[in-house]
């Protein structure tokens, strides 16, 4: 999915992550999480060649502590680096969205909540060539201090553990070691962390917490001893695969002399083969199906998928499936079985700047998400299978469905509704002879930033259409994406309406939408709250605003962000969506995305993960590509 | 081989009975009658009969892209104006009413067909492709228009310059000429034009907004070299000519010579060659807007609808056969009127 670029530009620079955990929230239990359920015999979906190809190269040259992207979270997880904690690569309703030990075989929570123990299981090794180097503590603290490192976490997610004790102080060169990390043995570590946190499974279970290990010097960054930019290719893996010829990699070498392995040529290729060191019995959480994957990077989506559709290509990791390919996959009865569609937790949404006239004015956001033809946007993407039609904001996942049914602008066949539309326009001070349609001079040449791609591009002409009829005309800026994320983001540009967003979670919790999408903590030059709630008037002003004032949810996101978790916490991010919906109206969110992958037909099993919300490519089985 | 060719002339001037009629005869001498230029081109080119069909073809799109607005509204559709019904439920285009084949190669579906009014079908957007063909033209013929003007302009003026004053005018002008004849203008294009439409500041301070503005400016600014040295031989040539001479000698101003006495006679190869460009400027816009680097999509392009036809092709090509015709129509006639012109203009014709 080339929009997990886009989903997972997630939360830069979050200064609190006030994040109550979801494991096991409550102080001085000790928790056993539970083994991953023993996968039922395989043997006849084992081996064989898994040929992929991706539109695009992976972010950060697969540097664990850089790499903020979906799809090289899922290399990480189905193949290359175990981490203490993890996920089986299924779907939420088999439990995909739950979390097992996986280096370690359990965690334990002290009394005052502070602190946390893991064992970590013994006799684990390394892929070459580290086979002789069995994983330790240690090499889990290597890992949290490279993290913190502003030299290698460029484009990371370091503010997860900067609640760790110690971190922000090792990250600032004021401390040579992370206080709160200890490896008392080679076979326990212990997190002391500044404020009780319930989900730090859930953070140690992402790429950048994954061991590095020590090299024959004893740097203090192991084989990642100056390899600050780069250690992605000097990768050491401890899941079922590695990059092809990681076994030519010499670490005794000096750093600059060292040569990386030559299974992942960056923009070109990346062959990973069996890691000797895995065994199937030491790994309850992986398919690890294909003997091997070979990935091309580059090509044209649409080409990409005939190929899959003659068998000449097994599966696409990143494109967007063309709409005529699911409806041959959805209407042909041979193809059926091949194509997959799973709900991706993740929302497609128009934003309004608050600081914007016309925008500033409640009725008029109103109005638009009354006149706002949902239906249609989805049709443009290709019909009912690319998603559920959105009623509110934060995926229903993370509300435990408590607003599954909720749509506080519900139209007929959420086609939008005009007359609806026209009464609340009527309200707005824009509208000064009070008939329905704006006439102020503000809802003329609104300026829209949008994806210049399809289907974005095809929208916008829907949008402007059935804004026409309340007075709104819009001047439309369609951009690359990239650029068009940007300028949404950059409080500076003074657009009005952003028409390409989506957004994905990190972690099954609500702040990875409240903190990010709607507080002030997201405010740029952090990300993304393109609405601008919660701005303060000095901040508007700055800006080169005339409004001087814009709602805020500051407190209610502290409060839900606060709450133990379980009922009470999912019922408060409930509450928070509704007041979003209702009295701020930030946005039109229109649907709650899907995955939709199609198979070629060597392919023989499939499984979606829910964590990275992709395909699990272990799990994609080929035991007949001999070739 | 020389026979060959010696016979071919000869069918060929026995198939113009204009020229047959030229020829001189000395059994006629009072039938000589004094023609104006004018008078001469005319006899010349209404006797082509390709050049003609070009001009009313011409004519014929042009009356399209000025009518286009009536033909929206006859449609009752307008260009950008999305009809969700007339897509199907994967939001794929439906096939014109009349269209003859209307099931999916691959899967063998009925192909949804089209609500009555859409005569040539729906694009993946559910706009109408008639009125979009329309609007097309309009996009069209003002690149032909504009930027080929603009070319025209800058290369006359150079070519004039530089052939009259020689010495390090021509120098200057006709290396300058060679530089931009040695850039690779499409890299340049395709460079220029997505600098300029990524972004909605445009570019260079401003002066270059996204749209239809950066693909005029690109064709009218690095199109002129050919037109220059054209211009500029002739000029050469000319400016030893007795009438030039005599003109001097009477004392006319370099201004009055070059405009009143070298310009007109200039001008049969500059309409000539306009006419030749005009057609490789529409196509150069066309794949522009093909490669996605054109106008923006809320500006219907014949190049850009090309494009999006391009996936559909399998189960919808009357998306990609009608816009490629109006295309291949559009630069014929352009094509077919240059050469009658050419023809029609040559002195060494018989008078």
């Amino acid at each position: 999915m080339r929009r997990g670029v886009a989903l997972n530009r997630a939360i830069r620079v979050i200064a609190v992550v006030a994040v109550l955990g979801m494991v096991a929230g409550a102080c001085g239990k000790s928790t056993e999480p539970t083994p991953g359920t023993s996968k039922p015999p395989t043997a006849d979906l084992e081996g064989g060649t898994l040929h992929m190809a991706m539109l695009a190269d992976v972010t950060a040259a697969f540097d664990p502590q850089k790499e903020y992207y979906s799809v090289t979270w899922e290399y990480f997880r189905c193949c290359l680096l175990r981490t203490l904690m993890s996920y089986e690569g299924t779907p939420t309703d088999e439990g995909g969205a739950e979390i097992h030990p996986d280096l370690a075989s359990d965690a334990k929570q002290s009394d005052d909540g502070l602190t946390w123990t893991f064992t970590i299981k013994p006799g684990l090794m390394y892929a070459p060539p580290m086979q002789d180097t069995e994983i330790t503590a240690g090499d889990f603290i290597r890992a949290i201090e490279r993290t913190a490192n502003p030299k290698a976490n460029v484009g990371g997610y370091s503010f997860y553990y900067s609640v760790i004790e110690g971190f922000d102080d090792f990250a600032a060169g004021t401390a040579d070691t992370i206080s709160g990390m200890a490896a008392p043995d080679d076979h326990t570590l212990s997190i002391t962390t500044t404020s009780p946190v319930g989900d730090i499974s859930y953070r140690f279970a992402m790429g950048t917490t994954a061991p590095i290990p020590p090299d024959a010097e004893g740097e203090r960054m192991g084989v990642a001893e100056g390899h600050d930019r780069n250690y992605g290719r000097f990768l050491v893996a401890s899941g079922p695969y590695m990059f092809d010829g990681s076994d030519t990699m010499d670490f005794s070498a000096d750093p600059k002399d060292q040569t990386e392995a030559p299974g992942y040529v960056p923009g070109r290729q990346i062959v990973l083969v069996r890691n000797p060191s895995w065994t199937r019995e030491s790994d309850q959480l992986r398919d690890a199906f294909p003997e091997k994957i070979e990935v091309r990077i580059g090509g044209d989506n649409d080409d990409l998928y005939n190929q899959v559709a003659q068998g000449a290509l097994d599966f696409v990791v990143d494109g967007a499936v063309p709409p005529e390919k699911i409806r041959d996959y959805q209407t042909n009865p041979d193809l059926q079985d091949r194509i997959n569609i799973y709900a991706s937790d993740a929302v497609r949404y128009v934003s309004f700047n608050l600081a914007v006239p016309p925008f500033d004015d409640v009725h008029v956001r109103k109005a638009v998400n009354w006149a706002f033809d949902k239906q249609g946007f989805r049709q443009l993407r290709g019909g009912p299978s690319v998603g559920e039609i959105a009623g509110h904001i934060m995926v229903n996942s993370l509300e435990d469905n408590i607003l599954a049914t909720y749509d506080p602008y519900p139209t007929a066949n959420a086609a939008g509704d005009v007359a609806k539309a026209k009464e609340e326009m009527k309200q707005s001070v824009y509208d000064t002879d009070q008939d329905g349609v704006c006439d102020a001079p503000e809802c003329k040449d609104i300026l829209t930033i949008t994806d210049r791609e399809d289907p974005y591009s095809e929208q916008m002409a829907l949008l402007k259409q059935f804004l026409e009829p309340i007075g709104l005309t819009l001047d439309d800026k369609q951009l690359e994406r990239g650029t068009m994320y940007n300028k949404c983001n950059d409080a500076n540009s003074k657009h009005a309406l952003c028409a390409g967003p989506g957004w994905g979670k990190d972690y099954a919790d609500g702040v990875t939408f409240a903190e990010p999408l709607f507080s002030s903590a997201g405010l740029w030059e952090s990300c993304c709250n393109y609405s601008l709630v919660g701005a303060t008037a000095d901040q508007l002003k700055g800006w080169g605003y005339k409004v001087t004032s814009v709602p805020s949810v500051d407190d209610d996101e502290a409060t839900c962000a606060a709450l133990e978790p379980g009922d009470a916490r999912f019922k408060c991010w409930a509450e928070l969506d509704k007041k979003l919906m209702e009295d701020v109206v930030p946005w039109v969110p229109y649907l709650f995305d899907n995955s939709v992958d199609i198979l070629s037909d060597n392919i023989k099993n499939y499984s979606f993960d829910q964590f990275a919300g992709l395909a699990a490519f272990d799990s994609l089985a080929v035991p007949g590509n001999t070739a | 081989m020389d026979t060959d060719v010696s016979q071919a002339e000869q069918r060929t001037v026995r198939g113009r009975p204009d020229l047959e009629d030229a020829a001189p005869s000395a059994e006629t001498p009072a039938s000589i009658i004094g023609r104006s230029p004018w008078e001469i081109f005319w006899r010349h080119f209404r006797q082509d009969r390709f050049a003609l069909a070009g001009l009313v073809i011409i004519f014929l799109i042009l009356v399209m892209a000025i009518f286009a607005p009536v033909v929206a509204d006859i449609a009752n559709h307008q260009p950008n104006q999305v009809n969700l019904n007339s897509l199907d439920s994967y939001g794929l285009p439906s096939a014109p009413r009349w269209w003859p084949d209307k099931y999916d190669p691959v899967t063998g579906e009925k192909i949804k067909e089209a609500p009555p009014g859409y005569l040539l079908g729906v694009d993946d957007t559910g706009r109408d492709q008639l009125v979009r063909i329309a609007y097309g033209a309009r996009t069209s013929l003002q690149v032909a228009f504009i930027a080929t003007g603009i070319g025209l302009v800058i290369g006359v003026l150079l070519g004039l310059t530089a052939g009259f004053y020689r010495g390090k005018t021509d120098t200057v002008i006709s290396r300058a000429t060679d530089v931009v004849l040695a850039l690779p203008i499409l890299l340049l294009a395709l460079g220029i034009a997505s600098a300029c439409g990524a972004n909605q500041e445009g570019c260079f301070w401003g002066l270059i907004k996204p749209g239809l503005g950066p693909v005029i400016m690109i064709i009218g600014l690095f199109g002129w070299p050919y037109m220059a040295r054209i211009v500029r031989g002739q000029v050469l040539s000319l400016r030893e000519k007795e009438f030039v001479e005599a003109s001097r000698s009477l004392g006319a101003s370099n201004r009055r010579i070059i405009l009143r006495e070298i310009l007109p006679n200039v001008a049969a190869p500059i309409i000539v060659y306009t006419t030749l460009i005009i057609p490789s400027n529409i196509l150069f816009e066309a794949g522009l807007s093909f490669l996605g680097v054109g106008v923006p999509d809320t500006t219907p392009s014949w190049g850009g609808m090309l494009s999006d036809a391009g996936t559909a092709f399998t189960f919808a090509p009357w998306l990609m056969i009608f816009p490629g015709l109006a295309l291949f129509l559009t630069t014929l006639a352009f094509n077919l009127v240059g050469d009658g012109l050419r023809d029609a203009l040559d002195p060494r014709k018989g008078v």
